[in-house]
């Protein structure tokens, strides 16, 4: 494309390959997530295929959402956003077309890997050594092209969303450099080098990061350009972003214990992961807050601009599942929500809520500009909108309700001191509410199709009619 | 909006990002002063709680308060309810137990989840048996239906046997014999088929040593009743035919019938396990013995 007068010629292609497989992964996690949301309401659906049973195909769900359209998401917009905020071209194209290439290797030898049951079994990072030493390569050629990219920045400080993806760069290298840790017994067998509760502690440590630093970390440097650029204001406090962003990343790599309440790792560890977790909730609204504040001033652009939307109620949804998240740290809430749908609910709260609709939301600011055009349509995008708005509301408070009925269930006791449901009995409670929650996220998976056909045909109209093409940044 | 504090006349950092500016308002207050209570809390959780890896161990906070003692302070508070019934329980044989409507009450109470949990899957959660699994609900027992017969398959588990016939018998012996034991349940008579069946063939089944000459099994062996109507697998002409060729339990037979019930003495506690035998007694097809 041409450039813009005044701006230097950005690389913008491989935004463009990453936006879009971005969203073609979104639909696809969402996908396998339906599927198995139905195995679980309507069991005969695994057809007694091991290729098609739960334990296999929801590793593939996690990472395809985490990693594929989560990874997708974060490169495009990353890529885009350091070249625009530091006036600068990639450091390196090559570099990047690594990026993309490799990830989408990874990705596709998950596809295969995972079903066929090859799996280190470490929740979030189940893929074999093979895979592990790749994805670590291609994300140190992330890394490097970023920093180098923002080391030949044209300003003289570096934009507060670069913060956030340099500090989600170096840390998730960290974690799963140190998790990944194995001794491989074959070609597609390794045992982890830690052992019992130590490994279990490692795995959590990065297992909570994961979601702090890759789904937290990551995605608000998203939101930190987006918001104030498709709102058209500047972000509401620079000392709100200091201090959010320092206490954020001195925060969270202490955690992960609170995964393992009342197990056999040492009472300190469940204890700081519980204290600082609740200490967590002031920083973590501090990212929800400022963004909203951006706002003020321009909520009425909410009623006519529908990716603003998304931005802003990801955000809230942000809010509260960093309010909901510390509250079941706490060991007395633990016990009864632990092992139950409530953390599913919780998870998705985050994944739907927070990270899939601001990824939507830039997205849909990111499509028009890469591609120099107009949205196919913006109706679209509000049904889109609402879908996805109704859908999360249906499926995490069925995994509320179904979550606190198994926690309650499981521990119910008689006046006479004995249990009062087996097991099954709790299962078989739950299958209204899994019903419910395959049908909110149908709904998700349908509104991910409606997003992919508007980005399609957005694409193909500016590429058979380039003369329509016009847009302001 | 003219009236309130725009947060706009704010004045920015002087730096531009791609058209972003950055206002130089302070933070809320209450965010700010959330985040000064949220350091006193954790000085004070820190001091309270365990909470500090050292080198060697870690603070134990002044508390004193552990995740072990928790346990069992919360196991000792439940088995505080409990300690009346199971101290009786634990004194009384599972027949006497049975005989006491206030223990029998609170061992099906008691028995309910753990049944649930470990016998429903394969005998349901009625006792009402599944394909291949037998029903506890009715008055048929392959090893006897007694308190102390089901305690014993409860504690010990149960291993089914049954030879093969597929290589002795001829196909012609079969066939009479699936034709006599089907008849037994239906009033017709087949004597060749007697014949087959009490050994009396080339053939030389070994039907009666189990099933008794009369067919109608022997509980202490595990040889279940033939003219019943009741079936330990299917009762069909084909099902019938299956079990003879390829016995029970016959190890490289891939048609084999399976029928094998864990162990569950030292799983479960002996009280559990009586109370579990009370409750599949009380299913209706206890036998007084």
């Amino acid at each position: 494309m041409e450039p813009r007068q005044g701006e230097p010629q950005y690389n913008f292609v491989i935004v463009q390959f990453f936006a879009i497989m971005a969203t073609v992964y979104l639909v696809v996690g969402a996908l396998v997530g339906v599927y198995i949301a139905a195995e679980l309401a309507w069991p005969a659906l695994n057809f007694d295929i091991p290729y098609l049973t739960f334990g296999r195909l929801r590793p593939l769900h996690t990472n395809a959402v985490i990693f594929a359209f989560g990874g997708c998401t974060l490169f495009a917009t990353s890529y885009y956003i350091v070249q625009r905020t530091c006036y600068t071209r990639l450091w390196s194209d090559k570099l990047a077309w690594i990026t993309f290439w490799g990830w989408n290797a990874v990705i596709v030898s998950a596809v295969v890997t995972l079903p066929l049951g090859i799996t280190s079994g470490k929740e979030y990072a189940e893929l074999e050594w093979p895979l592990d030493i790749l994805i670590a390569v291609v994300w140190l050629s992330y890394m490097f092209n970023f920093v180098m990219t923002v080391a030949s920045r044209k300003v003289s400080h570096i934009y507060v969303a670069n913060w956030f993806f340099m500090a989600m760069q170096v840390m998730i290298t960290y974690l799963h450099v140190v998790n990944s840790l194995a001794i491989p017994v074959g070609l597609f067998k390794s045992y982890s080098i830690f052992a019992g509760p130590q490994d279990a502690m490692v795995q959590w440590w990065y297992g909570h990061n994961a979601v702090g630093f890759f789904l937290t970390a990551g995605f608000l440097g998203i939101m930190y350009y987006f918001v104030p650029k498709q709102a058209g204001r500047p972000i509401f406090s620079y000392r709100l972003s200091v201090i959010h962003f320092w206490t954020l990343i001195f925060g969270y790599v202490w955690i992960g214990g609170h995964h393992l309440q009342y197990t056999a790792l040492p009472d300190w560890s469940g204890s700081l992961g519980a204290a600082i977790s609740l200490a967590m909730i002031i920083p973590s609204w501090g990212g929800a807050v400022n963004g909203m504040l951006t706002l003020s001033g321009a909520w009425d652009k909410l009623r006519t601009d529908y990716t603003l939307r998304f931005l802003i109620v990801s955000l809230a949804f942000y809010a509260m599942s960093t309010f909901e998240g510390p509250l079941m740290s706490i060991r007395t809430v633990n016990a009864l929500s632990h092992y139950t749908d409530w953390t599913v609910g919780h998870v998705h709260s985050g994944a739907l809520g927070w990270v899939a609709m601001v990824s939507m939301g830039a997205i849909y600011h990111l499509v028009p500009r890469l591609w120099n055009t107009e949205l196919y349509s913006t109706k679209l995008v509000n049904t889109h909108f609402w879908m996805t708005t109704i859908s999360i509301v249906f499926y995490i408070s069925a995994m509320w309700v179904s979550g606190i009925m198994q926690g309650l269930m499981w521990r119910a006791y008689d006046e006479q001191g004995t249990l009062m449901y087996s097991f099954a009995e709790s299962v078989a409670a739950m299958h209204p509410y899994y019903a419910l929650r395959w049908f909110g996220g149908t709904l998700f998976l349908l509104g991910t199709i409606v997003m992919l056909f508007n980005v399609l045909m957005t694409v193909t109209r500016a590429r058979t009619a380039p003369a329509l093409a016009h847009a302001s940044a | 909006m003219a009236e309130k504090k725009d947060p706009y006349e704010a004045k920015d950092t002087g730096h531009e990002w791609d058209g972003i500016r950055e206002l130089k308002n302070d933070p809320p207050g209450w965010w700010m002063t959330g985040g000064y209570i949220s350091i006193i809390f954790l000085i004070v959780y820190f001091v309270l709680y365990p909470s500090i890896p050292l080198v060697h161990g870690y603070t134990k906070g002044l508390l004193g308060w552990t995740q072990v003692d928790e346990y069992k302070s919360s196991l000792a508070e439940i088995m505080s309810v409990r300690a009346p019934f199971e101290e009786k329980i634990a004194k009384k044989s599972a027949k006497e137990i049975l005989a006491d409507p206030q223990l029998s009450q609170f061992a099906l109470a008691s028995a309910k989840a753990v049944f649930g949990d470990k016998c429903a899957p394969c005998h349901g959660s009625g006792g009402q048996g599944g394909p291949g699994f037998p029903t506890l609900a009715d008055d048929e027992w392959v090893y006897g239906g007694t308190i102390e017969g089901i305690t014993e398959s409860i504690t010990g588990g149960r291993q089914g046997m049954m030879p093969a016939y597929k290589a002795t018998l001829s196909e012609q012996e079969v066939n009479d014999l699936v034709a006599f034991i089907s008849g037994l349940n239906t009033g017709k008579a087949h004597d060749p088929g007697k014949a087959v069946f009490l050994g009396q063939t080339a053939g030389q089944a070994d039907c009666v040593t189990c099933h008794g000459e009369d067919a109608k099994g022997n509980p202490d062996v595990g040889g279940v009743n033939l003219t019943d109507k009741i079936w330990r697998f299917e009762g069909t002409q084909e099902g019938i035919k299956r079990t003879i060729l390829h016995g029970v339990n016959q190890e490289d037979d891939k048609e084999t019938r399976k029928a094998l019930m864990p162990t569950f003495g030292g799983k479960l506690s002996e009280g559990q396990i009586k109370q579990l035998a009370v409750k599949v007694f009380m299913f209706g097809g206890g036998k007084k013995g």
